[in-house]
């Protein structure tokens, strides 16, 4: 099980969606859930400063465009990973499947891409499948389609 | 995982008592040696959790569903009050050009009209004048009294001459009237 998860999504409704099919999948213990990349980047920069920081989520799902924020998902991932030292499993949830867009991500770091649908959980099982490679560092970039 | 086992067992109690059930993830980090009241409840609990959360994540995915079917028909509408918008400034372009080909049309018409009139009266008038100045020269030559054919002819010429100018312009504008779009 996965100790902690944050979402960055500019979708409310997602964040429900999210939230409830990780209880359902009993895939983690804690999820917290940001409508902007903003916000999650002030909160990066506050656990960077305090390294170690507990409060740092082990596990990110950035959504690709997050609507009302100075930078979207890519760019997040890239400051997570360039600026912030990394330290988390990261990648990218979003209706999306840009292969453009996907590229973009895996060179800037993302470790998986899931695309959003109607059915998400078999998607979510999957990537709970892989996630200890993702830890390790073992698994390569994977899209969950 | 919480292990104060009094406390715990007292406050689940409780809410077992007052039919409190657990929800969220506080179940799966309570100690696992409970007794197995406590364990039933819990269990019970987590049922309701799950349940509850199934039919949370299904109205939820219903109302992002409608949601995103919704921005769909926004879209379409949006594109159609475009092109509603776009044809009916193309109607309103086809009826101005209408009104004024009506209004060519109408005054090409007028032209034509008074470009007839002109035409049949210097027909008249050169008529007239080519038949005075038949029966002038036959009464010169029949040696008869010309004084009456004389006075019509210079009239009659001193009029041609005098509108000629006139006559000529009226006949050059009506063709470029009726000849222009």
């Amino acid at each position: 099980m996965i100790q902690s998860i944050l979402l960055i999504d500019d979708e409310d409704l997602f964040h429900l969606v999210f939230e409830d099919a990780c209880s359902l999948l009993d895939m983690t213990l804690s999820l917290e859930a940001l409508n902007s990349s903003d916000e999650a980047d002030k909160l990066f920069k506050k656990w960077f400063d305090e390294r170690p920081s507990a409060d740092r989520p082990e596990c990110v799902f950035v959504d690709l465009n997050i609507i009302g924020s100075s930078f979207d998902g890519i760019e997040m991932i890239r400051k997570i990973n360039e600026d912030y030292g990394n330290g988390v499993v990261i990648g990218i949830i979003s209706s999306s499947d840009d292969v453009k867009e996907i590229e973009k991500a895996k060179s800037v770091g993302a470790q998986f891409w899931i695309i959003k649908s109607d059915d998400i959980e078999p998607r979510l099982e999957e990537f709970i499948k892989d996630y200890q490679g993702y830890v390790d560092r073992t698994s390569d970039f994977k899209i969950y389609k | 995982m919480i292990s104060g086992k009094d406390t715990i067992e007292e406050a689940l109690r409780k809410a077992k008592a007052k039919k409190v059930y657990i929800e969220g993830n506080f179940a799966k980090i309570l100690s696992k040696s409970l007794p197995n009241d406590i364990k039933e409840y819990l269990k019970e609990s987590k049922e309701r959790d799950i349940k509850a959360r199934r039919k949370r994540l299904d109205v939820t995915k219903q109302v992002q569903k409608q949601n995103s079917e919704l921005a769909e028909a926004s879209v379409i509408k949006e594109s159609l009050v475009l092109e509603l918008k776009n044809a009916l400034d193309e109607a309103e372009k086809l009826r101005d050009e209408a009104v004024e080909d009506l209004d060519v049309l109408q005054k090409r018409t007028q032209f034509e009209l008074i470009g007839l009139i002109v035409k049949v009266a210097l027909v008249i008038i050169v008529g007239v004048g080519i038949t005075t100045t038949l029966m002038y020269t036959v009464a010169m030559l029949a040696n008869k009294d010309t004084t009456i054919l004389g006075n019509a002819w210079s009239n009659l010429f001193g009029i041609l001459l005098t509108n000629s100018f006139s006559i000529i312009g009226t006949i050059m504008g009506v063709k470029y009237a009726t000849e222009k779009k």
